[in-house]
């Protein structure tokens, strides 16, 4: 016949693996989504942040862009400009006619 | 205690800090996400509207710019380096040409202001009590890529916008220019500019974006940007050749008569549109700031002077308004009058007894005028004087317009209304002038001058009518002044260089210059106004010279310009000879 307190020893021990053995388990679950989150979060912010690149990029050549036609549209208002057309008919050696030709 | 104990407590006590901290950021410390340091909140400033002739090209348009300001703890190079380098580039851009192109007194100004700049960008680089310090604005694309090349650490630029005038300094008075407020914002001052800068300013916008610490935005996070709104973009009724006529044959006037300024309006009388308004001398309203300050004023508004002979027009619409004479009336004006104990003679003392009322304007008759006016009154003359528009803002949309100087009636004496019936002893404003003209060009209606016909956003279009409209003498009289101005015109003083073929018709005007109480007899100012072609006017000018030294009568100077301006513009607008 054994002893009570050993069958008590042993009632113990036996609940504490089971206790135990569900912890590691709720652990190792809890470890496993940490880890997929982080990893899908990681892919996520990496593509974002690939984007916010694009982004940038995309905003400079709208800059870049808008800058060049407004100095060509400036550019192309001096060059026909009447002070400049007139100056350009004058170095040409062109004279205003006498008489006009009214249509 | 055991292990697991002792693990256990200190887990607890990790995260309670880990908490801890978490929860003096969220509620005490000074950390916010709309501040920090990743959160990027900056203006996006507002592209000024544009201006633009009757032809679509633009006067005034905009171009890049930028500010440039240094960090003077990150600068990698000694400020006086700095300095150095950067004080030739930006200077005044006057001095933008080749250094042989300048006169040996400019390279002396060149000299002293790069001097001057380099003191003073080195007093802004050494001051190590800023962090920023804005070294130059309004700088050209061209000098920030200059700088640019030089890669200083501790230099930086910011995106802006300045005023381009591809037609350099024409319209230059008109136009106005742009200048900074207290706050160093952009505002419009003078003219189109001072007028019409609630409308020409837009609206700056804001970006707040949340960013990494490598300066990329973070998508995730709060993104909402305002756009800015660009101003609205004026469509005027300046006709870019005319103004360029006129301007080049003002220039070439003044400079041949000697003339301290000259300006001319031209104006379409049926609509009140101003086709031209110019003034020499006038300014680039790139490089203002190198110009008298007196020069960005518009004479063609603000300018009060006695109009002189020019007047006599409104009298003699006024009397045969109301039919006190017809153009064959004949006056006794066989010589000087008293008057309230001054004598009025005529301005060549000769006297033409018995002159119909053509004849009393045909040979500018001052004393055939004073019998015009008696006939009149003060009452009825006042009050024409006040329909015609004077002694009231015309309501043009440029800034600084005058009223010019009517006297309240109250004061108005016998010799006050004599000499008012040939222009003096008031003052008027040259765009009163030519809407007192248009009335008669325009069969006796008023339209208020306007400058804008159209206003364009990126929203609406808005047509801009004529303030005021109304009328003030009959159609009948019209065409009896206009006669008379033929008349005039015809067999005037000026009658030799007017046009041939052209019915046209006008009025010389000689004013002499009130100073200290009495008229200076040397200095007169000396105009013409009137219209062409005579029965179906395409336009009105005015001419105005002050002290004219080659003669310092109207006919000889202001009339000759007329005309050669009215030739260039009936090539122009293709109006053909009638006789």
């Amino acid at each position: 016949m054994l002893p009570v307190s050993d069958f008590k020893s042993i009632e113990n021990k036996r609940s504490f693996n089971l206790i135990g053995k569900i912890k590691v388990k709720i652990v190792l679950i809890v470890a496993g989504l940490v880890i997929s989150l982080f990893f899908t979060q990681l892919v996520f912010a990496n593509g974002l942040a690939t984007s916010g690149l694009k982004l940038v990029q995309i905003e400079n050549d709208i800059n870049r862009l808008d800058a060049e036609n407004r100095i060509l549209r400036n550019e192309i208002a001096k060059e026909s400009s009447l002070v400049a057309l007139s100056q350009k008919a004058d170095d040409l050696g062109f004279k205003k006619s006498p008489k006009a030709i009214i249509p | 205690m055991d292990r697991i104990k002792v693990f256990q407590i200190i887990i607890f006590i990790v995260f309670l800090i880990i908490i801890l901290r978490l929860f003096y950021w969220q509620f005490f410390s000074s950390y916010s996400r709309d501040s920090d340091a990743f959160l990027r909140e900056s203006e996006i400033p507002a592209s000024r509207g544009e201006i633009y002739t009757n032809d679509g090209f633009p006067l005034v348009a905009n171009a890049e710019a930028f500010l440039i300001y240094g960090k003077p703890h990150e600068l990698d190079k000694k400020p006086e380096d700095i300095a150095k380098t950067l004080a030739p580039l930006l200077i005044s851009e006057k001095y933008a040409t080749i250094s042989a192109e300048l006169s040996e007194d400019q390279l002396k100004q060149k000299e002293e202001e790069i001097k001057q700049k380099e003191r003073d960008l080195l007093a802004k680089l050494n001051n190590k009590n800023l962090y920023w310090v804005q070294l130059a604005r309004k700088v050209p694309l061209e000098t920030k890529e200059k700088i640019q090349k030089l890669v200083v650490r501790g230099l930086g630029f910011e995106r802006d916008e300045k005023r381009f005038y591809p037609e350099a300094s024409m319209a230059a008075q008109l136009l106005g220019f742009v200048g900074f407020d207290k706050f160093g914002r952009d505002i419009g001052y003078n003219g189109l500019e001072g007028y019409w800068d609630n409308r020409l300013h837009g609206k700056s916008g804001r970006l707040g974006q949340e960013q990494d610490p490598f300066g990329l935005p973070i998508l995730v996070g709060k993104y909402k940007p305002i756009p800015s709104k660009q101003g609205a973009s004026l469509y005027l009724s300046i006709d870019r050749t005319i103004q360029f006529i006129v301007e080049d044959k003002l220039r070439k006037a003044v400079e041949k008569y000697g003339a301290k300024d000259g300006t001319v309006i031209v104006a379409d009388p049926k609509s009140g549109h101003i086709l031209a308004m110019a003034t020499f001398p006038n300014f680039n309203p790139a490089l203002r700031s190198e110009y008298d300050e007196k020069l960005y004023r518009n004479p063609a508004v603000s300018d009060t002077f006695e109009p002189g002979s020019i007047f006599k027009l409104i009298a003699m619409s006024a009397a045969l308004d109301l039919s006190i004479v017809e153009p064959n009336t004949k006056c006794s004006c066989s010589g000087p009058r008293n008057i309230g104990g001054y004598e009025i003679s005529t301005w060549n003392k000769k006297y033409h007894p018995d002159s119909t009322m053509t004849e009393i304007i045909q040979n500018s008759d001052n004393v055939g005028m004073t019998y015009v006016a008696e006939k009149l009154g003060v009452d009825k003359f006042y009050d024409y004087i006040a329909k015609f528009g004077f002694g009231k803002l015309t309501g043009i949309d440029l800034q600084s317009e005058s009223t010019g100087n009517i006297r309240n009636k109250k004061e108005w004496h016998s010799i006050d209304l004599a000499t008012a019936s040939f222009g003096q002893g008031i003052a008027v404003t040259p765009i009163q002038m030519v809407q007192a003209v248009s009335v008669i060009a325009n069969k006796g209606e008023l339209l208020g001058p306007r400058l804008v016909v159209e206003v364009k956003d990126q929203e609406h279009e808005e047509l801009v009518e004529s303030q005021e409209r109304r009328q003030v003498i009959n159609p009948k009289t019209a065409v009896q002044i206009t006669e008379m101005m033929v008349n005039s015109v015809e067999k005037g003083e000026a009658r030799f260089f007017a046009p041939v073929g052209y019915r046209i018709a006008g009025k010389t005007g000689t004013a002499q210059i009130p100073v200290a109480g009495h008229y200076d007899p040397n200095k007169t100012v000396a105009s013409f106004i009137g219209f062409a072609p005579a029965d179906n006017p395409q336009f009105v000018m005015f001419v105005r010279f002050s002290q004219p030294s080659s003669s310092p009568y109207g006919s000889e100077t202001a009339a000759p310009t007329f005309f050669e301006i009215a030739k260039e513009l009936f090539n122009y607008l293709g109006v053909a000879p009638t006789k």
